[in-house]
């Protein structure tokens, strides 16, 4: 009996784990490539949630086309969102781009609830309701479609910034823009690209986590939040540091809402960071300066 | 820079400040006065951490929940005077402020930001989960008047109550001109602009930071009592992200790094609120399109279109 309820709160903890990676990617990402801490970026995760809902509500297209529409179009609104807000800031201080993420974030949340409405919603998924029964761990269809494609698309961002051009390029500009920008390459584009990944990936993990939950213009907060503790736990600007991050985040909390309280889950995984942080200040998987 | 004499400008300030409750006519716009100068004294230590140290706390409000809890509890459950939970509340905010800065200024930019956060949330977690001692979520209520010891003489809500904050307002106005004007606010500018330059000029960093630190949390556990008192009732909200994002938009629309700028961020902040009151939801929307747009054509807030403030705050505006 115990080690049913473990194993079952560990599986819980690895879908939830896998789903806050998936979201912390494209923080970490925007990050490493363009030194922006993006607050928004929640935002794009509510916003691939609810594009998926209206997709599906008004345009009855089935949920796995609505989770694709809804992926690009919220990439586009954060290559918009770059133009317009982080492009011209590019040469300003830290602080002044931080305060307009945090702006933004605060317009997107708020500008959802009026045009969405604030009342819950719930994405009518095809995949939520049906249950696998894998040895004693219970798991919907729905989660066990997190877990995969979150692994397939964190293989996928793995391999293209490895091996494609682009990605190449993308990692000469997180190590040094204006040594990138000098050996030729395109920096705008660079940002472009990286903005449309990251927001794109937001999407997808507000697509495809939406039907574990309801889901309201607010969510944005929730997801940032996650995403930051495991990003600054993983360390900032690190892949590698946000996979791991984001697992041991989602196990923490599963295991510590089971075996000590519910009511601290949030707090545990606060704790968590906190106690990182203090270890290795600038993350797991960065090396000290 | 001997003595602090009180410049023209701050003069007729302080003297429109002094003679405003004359001119409000009204239960209403009494309390919008109050309301506003807890906003800005709220605002004001904050300004410390953000304008002075160059840091983003998103801890803030847990401080202001810290001392408004603190007198709170010691003058409803322990019967003792407002006067005793006013100290206890500048106390309790920067013991904690103390410790939690020892922990995570050790750390700057988003991460501080974040280690910030996560101390906010853990107490506010506490605070709503351990029911037999902080009465959970429905907070705590009746909480009673400040009252003038001897003279027997409750200060109610209204005029009475805009001097009392007016009162802290002025102190800690007068404590952040004081603090910018010595040797330590020097340090506290040069630790933001460089801090590694810093270092080596002899100053050290982190205790620099923690001074600053605790300054600020203790005056915002002041500003957490007074609220606690006037609206006499709290909650475990106050520890949260609701009465942190309107701090930072007063102190980064207003002008951050000045003392006029948190006041007046605080002024607009009140105004727009009542004004926007009947828009409900659009008010956060302006909100936030008003701290954007601030941040990218007007980064030294409002204040920064006065050039006469801009002459009295010369000293802190030349290194910016």
């Amino acid at each position: 009996m115990f080690w049913d309820i473990f194993l079952q709160q560990v599986a819980n903890g690895l879908v939830n784990g896998m789903g806050y990676v998936l979201i912390a990617v494209g923080l970490t990402l925007v990050f490493g490539v363009l030194r922006i801490v993006n607050f928004a970026h929640g935002e794009f995760y509510m916003l691939g949630a609810f594009v998926t809902f209206f997709a599906i509500k008004l345009l009855g297209v089935p949920y796995l086309a609505a989770v694709l529409l809804a992926t690009i179009a919220v990439a586009g609104m954060g290559v918009l969102a770059n133009q317009v807000l982080f492009k011209p800031l590019r040469r300003e201080h830290e602080f002044t781009i931080l305060m307009v993420s945090l702006g933004l974030s605060l317009l997107l949340a708020n500008g959802g609830e009026i045009v969405f409405g604030a009342d819950p919603k719930y994405i009518p998924s095809p995949f939520a309701d049906e249950a696998v029964e894998l040895g004693p761990v219970f798991l919907t269809w729905q989660r066990i479609i997190v877990l995969v494609a979150a692994a397939i698309l964190i293989g996928l961002v793995y391999l293209f910034i490895r091996f494609t051009t682009m990605g190449k390029m993308m990692q000469a500009t997180a190590q040094n823009r204006d040594g990138a920008a000098l050996s030729g390459v395109n920096i705008d584009w660079v940002h472009t690209y990286t903005f449309a990944l990251a927001c794109g990936l937001a999407a997808v993990s507000g697509a495809l986590l939406g039907p574990t939950a309801v889901i309201f213009p607010t969510i944005g907060e929730w997801a940032v939040l996650k995403a930051f503790i495991v990003v600054v736990m993983g360390g900032l600007g690190s892949m590698g540091g946000a996979v791991a991050g984001g697992l041991l985040l989602g196990i923490a909390e599963a295991l510590g809402a089971n075996y000590i309280s519910i009511a601290f889950k949030d707090a545990i995984g606060y704790g968590i960071v906190v106690a990182v942080l203090l270890w290795r200040p600038a993350g797991l998987f960065v090396a000290r300066k | 820079m001997t003595g602090l004499r009180i410049p023209g400008a701050a003069a007729l300030g302080i003297a429109l400040l002094l003679a405003l409750p004359l001119a409000a006519v009204g239960d209403y716009f009494q309390h919008l006065l109050v309301l506003w100068l807890l906003f800005a004294l709220m605002a004001l230590s904050l300004n410390i951490i953000v304008g002075y140290l160059g840091e983003l706390s998103f801890g803030h409000a847990a401080f202001f929940g810290l001392g408004a809890y603190a007198s709170a509890m010691l003058t409803v459950h322990a019967g003792l005077p407002f006067w005793f939970g006013l100290l206890a509340s500048a106390v309790v905010a920067g013991f904690f402020g103390l410790v939690i800065g020892y922990v995570s200024l050790r750390i700057k930019g988003p991460q501080f930001a974040i280690l910030t956060l996560g101390f906010g949330a853990i107490l506010h977690s506490v605070f709503i989960n351990w029911i037999d001692f902080t009465n959970g979520p429905l907070g705590i209520t009746k909480i009673p008047p400040p009252r003038i010891p001897l003279l027997g003489f409750e200060i109610r809500d209204g005029v009475p109550f805009y001097y009392l904050v007016l009162f802290f307002l002025l102190l800690s106005a007068y404590l952040c001109r004081a603090l910018m004007r010595s040797r330590t606010g020097r340090a506290f500018i040069a630790v933001r602009e460089n801090d590694v330059l810093a270092t080596s000029l002899g100053i050290d960093v982190f205790r620099t930071k923690l001074l600053g630190f605790v300054v600020a949390t203790m005056m915002v556990g002041v500003a957490g009592c007074l609220y606690a008192h006037y609206i006499k009732v709290i909650t475990p909200g106050l520890f949260t992200l609701h009465y942190m994002a309107p701090m930072i938009i007063m102190v980064i629309v207003g002008g951050k790094g000045t003392v006029t700028g948190p006041i007046v961020g605080a002024l607009v902040y009140v105004v727009l609120l009542e004004v926007l009151r009947a828009s409900g939801s659009m008010r956060m929307l302006v909100f936030s399109v008003l701290l954007t747009l601030s941040v990218i054509f007007l980064p030294g807030g409002l204040v920064s279109l006065l050039p006469k403030w801009r002459g009295q705050g010369g000293r802190e505006k030349a290194n910016d």
